[in-house]
């Protein structure tokens, strides 16, 4: 008997108990639809977060390097504190702490911690290495922020003069002139943020983030836009900040520990009268409006919508230090000056490798895209497979849905089954009668299961992405946050019908081996 | 040489507390082209020789020969050839499926020998114009009468053209008018095609009317072989 046949058999087979055949089918497919759903919410994280890294023009060129702070020093690290280490970091600039062993260098590589800090003089020494082409310390602080006649709590970043590679695309005006200068750069967000109607949106919706790592959508057209960071370039911002050299609490100190003096009130990010009293004013001039380029953005570090020259900033962090972090790192008798992050550019993507290794060597955590895409993707892979794990358990189940439904239909049928032996099927023939069915069912559930999951995702989709544009009071970039690649539905069905053959191994054997003269005694 | 042979056949049932003999040390040798009879009451082991014969079971000792070889040495699936291709069986309650019409019923025989759709559709009809039941072929079992079910059964059994066709008390569901007509039948196919007819009944006047060869089985024992 050909394939087409045992086909058509089959098929007649599951028409002929249409609603247990629905039942089991129904089974297959909320396991699939389990699977679809979770492993494509797993998947479209993983692409919005890699996807994000890649939309970063020079990603692969980048490195982010990150230098000893209170907490790594204080924490146990390989057996010992950096303290116990004789003070590596007082070490003069050239004399390399020594290496570890590679063995060692393996066993320790997941909790390995920077020993190192980072301040200008590091910064230097890792300017002169080969390959590196461009490096500037993250320098962030908040502070008051006041610009069209409104004052937010705002995150504020230095960016270097001339070529900043963080200054992707100007709407309008250009970069900084020199580190000193008062100047500003400011992208869209910040424009919007600044907005009456920003400031009405987030008073309604209490405890919204007001932005996060969702970006502002552009819902105006590229010349709107551009006419729109035209007309504030030259604008004024103010900056409130405690006056320099006289930080909070900073006369107060032990043995050189900063006593604890924490502000009467948390800032709130929408205070909107400060008391301007105890504020110097900097007031610093819009030179350029960067673009917006949307989506989601997870990179924690110097992702600022609002842009200071370097040595403003950096002057103006040692103002704005919270006495928690004065203290940390006067503890472990780091100085001001230090800081915890640098972007760093090399010459080309080949370099990543080697300066990373050498960050490593220097006692410095370096980070790229090509070392954070290798993580990014293992827990991504534990992430998902736990996932399509739990879908997989409903499959199980329904699994013992087609068992009982093939068992079924063979107690049912074992008289036909006779008959076929008595004329000549063999017992392969009958097995594969039955195989053929249940893969049927599972191909039928695979492929419902695929277009029930496509359809949660689709409105799951719009309902998250409703309720992020109500969270955070503006209209945000429609975000995808499932994906279902052709591997995953592929799989999935293919998952199914695989279950559904090994729930049918029993019923088609016990098929196979009907002894045709009972199946055929008179009734 | 027969064209079937039975061997000191022993058949046993292991039962609960006992072994029921359903068969011992039959020896029956059937020529090609004969009508033979076997005749039995219920209980004699008439069914289970021709099961025997038709290669649905296998006897507990001594053997069955097919055109002089043995049946004994084949697999499982040589087994299900020698019932596709060298006998052909009817039974007493039709054992059509009932879900198939007159037609796809005798096409499944030709399925299970791998012939093509078309092929499969002509000579289905053709097998069923044989039998009288052109006029039905797309009628279901259950709007067939018994005797024009039997006639269906009939030419499945027939499809694949083997030598031997088995009947298993045929008539038994049927009127004597029914009943003549099928067992025509089977005779006309002897005579016209050559084929080798056996058949269990215990209908003495219906075996010795139309059979050449009679076997006479009581307790599992035979206990007259004539003509």
């Amino acid at each position: 008997m050909n394939f087409a046949d045992i086909m058509a058999l089959a098929l007649r087979n599951l028409r002929q108990a249409k609603l247990r055949t629905a039942l089991t089918v129904i089974g297959v497919v909320v396991g699939v639809a389990a699977i679809i759903t979770m492993v494509s919410f797993g998947i479209g994280l993983q692409r919005n977060i890699i996807g994000q890294a890649f939309a970063r023009l020079d990603a692969f060129t980048a490195i982010t390097v990150v230098g000893a702070d209170a907490n790594d020093l204080l924490v146990l690290n390989e057996g010992r504190t950096a303290m116990d280490e004789g003070g590596a970091d007082d070490k003069p600039v050239g004399e390399a702490t020594p290496e570890p062993s590679p063995n060692q260098e393996e066993t320790s590589r997941q909790l390995r911690r920077a020993r190192r800090m980072l301040n200008d003089e590091t910064i230097a020494e890792i300017q002169q290495l080969d390959g590196v082409r461009f490096v500037a310390p993250i320098v962030t602080f908040t502070g008051y922020t006041r610009f069209n006649d409104r004052t937010r709590f705002q995150l504020v970043a230095g960016a270097m003069p001339g070529n900043e590679p963080r200054f992707k695309t100007f709407l309008a005006g250009t970069g900084f002139s020199s580190e000193t200068g008062d100047e500003a750069v400011v992208n869209e967000n910040f424009l919007s943020a600044f907005t009456a109607e920003a400031f009405r949106q987030r008073r309604n919706n209490r405890g919204g983030s007001g932005g996060g790592p969702f970006q502002a959508a552009p819902n105006k057209t590229d010349a709107e836009r551009q006419r729109e960071a035209q007309a504030v370039i030259g604008k004024e911002i103010i900056l409130l900040s405690p006056p320099t050299g006289q930080a909070p609490g900073a006369g107060d100190s032990i043995f050189g520990i900063p006593l604890l003096n924490f502000p009467s009130q948390t800032p709130q990010r929408e205070a909107t009268d400060p008391d301007e009293s105890r504020f110097e004013r900097r007031v610093f001039r819009i030179v350029g409006v960067l673009k917006n380029d949307g989506g989601i953005n997870f990179n924690p570090f110097g992702n600022a919508d609002f842009y200071l020259p370097m040595g403003q900033a950096k002057q103006l962090r040692l103002a704005n230090l919270s006495p928690m972090e004065r203290m940390g790192g006067a503890l472990v008798g780091q100085s001001d000056e230090a800081y915890r992050a640098i972007e760093l550019r090399v010459a080309d993507p080949s370099r990543i490798k080697p300066v990373t290794e050498k960050m490593e060597q220097m006692g410095f955590r370096a980070f790229s895209v090509t070392t954070q895409l290798e993580e990014i993707e293992r827990i991504f892979l534990i992430i998902n497979s736990s996932l399509a794990l739990l879908g997989g358990i409903a499959l199980l189940v329904a699994s013992f849905g087609i068992s009982n439904t093939m068992i079924m239909s063979i107690r049912e049928r074992t008289r036909e089954i006779g008959i076929m032996k008595a004329i000549g099927g063999s017992d392969g023939e009958i097995m594969r009668i039955f195989f053929v069915e249940a893969s049927l069912i599972g191909l039928f559930g695979g492929a419902l299961g695929v277009a029930v999951g496509w359809g949660i995702d689709r409105i799951a989709n719009v309902l998250a992405n409703q309720w992020i544009a109500r969270q955070t009071g503006q209209a945000i970039r429609y975000v995808e946050f499932f994906s279902i690649p052709w591997y995953l539905w592929t799989g999935a069905i293919l998952f199914a019908v695989v279950i559904s053959l090994l729930a049918a191994i029993y019923p088609a054997r016990s098929a196979a081996k009907v002894d045709p003269i009972k199946a055929l005694r008179y009734e | 040489m027969p064209i079937l042979e039975a061997r000191q056949v022993v058949r046993e049932y292991p039962m609960k507390a006992e072994t029921v003999r359903a068969l011992s040390d039959v020896s029956v040798s059937i020529e090609r082209g004969q009508f033979a009879a076997i005749l039995g009451t219920s209980g004699s082991g008439k069914s289970t020789l021709l099961n025997l014969f038709g290669g649905l079971d296998r006897p507990t000792g001594g053997e069955i020969l097919f055109d002089g070889k043995s049946l004994a040495p084949l697999s499982a699936w040589e087994m299900s050839r020698y019932r596709l291709h060298s006998v052909g069986m009817i039974f007493q309650s039709f054992n059509l499926i009932p879900t198939m019409t007159a037609r796809e019923n005798v096409s499944l025989a030709l399925a299970f020998a791998g012939l093509g759709k078309t092929e499969r559709r002509r000579r289905s009809l053709e097998l069923l114009d044989r039998v009288g039941l052109s006029q039905r072929a797309e009628h279901l079992p259950s709007e067939l009468s018994g005797g024009e079910q039997q006639r269906v059964s009939i030419a499945r059994a027939i499809a694949n053209q083997p030598q031997i066709l088995l009947a298993d008390e045929p008539t038994g569901n049927l009127d004597s008018n029914r009943a003549a007509e099928v067992i025509g039948l089977l005779d006309e196919m002897r005579q016209r095609d050559g084929k080798t007819i056996v058949l269990v009944t215990h209908d003495h006047e219906l075996a010795s009317r139309y059979a050449t060869q009679i076997v006479r089985l009581k307790d599992g024992k035979v206990v007259e072989v004539g003509g």
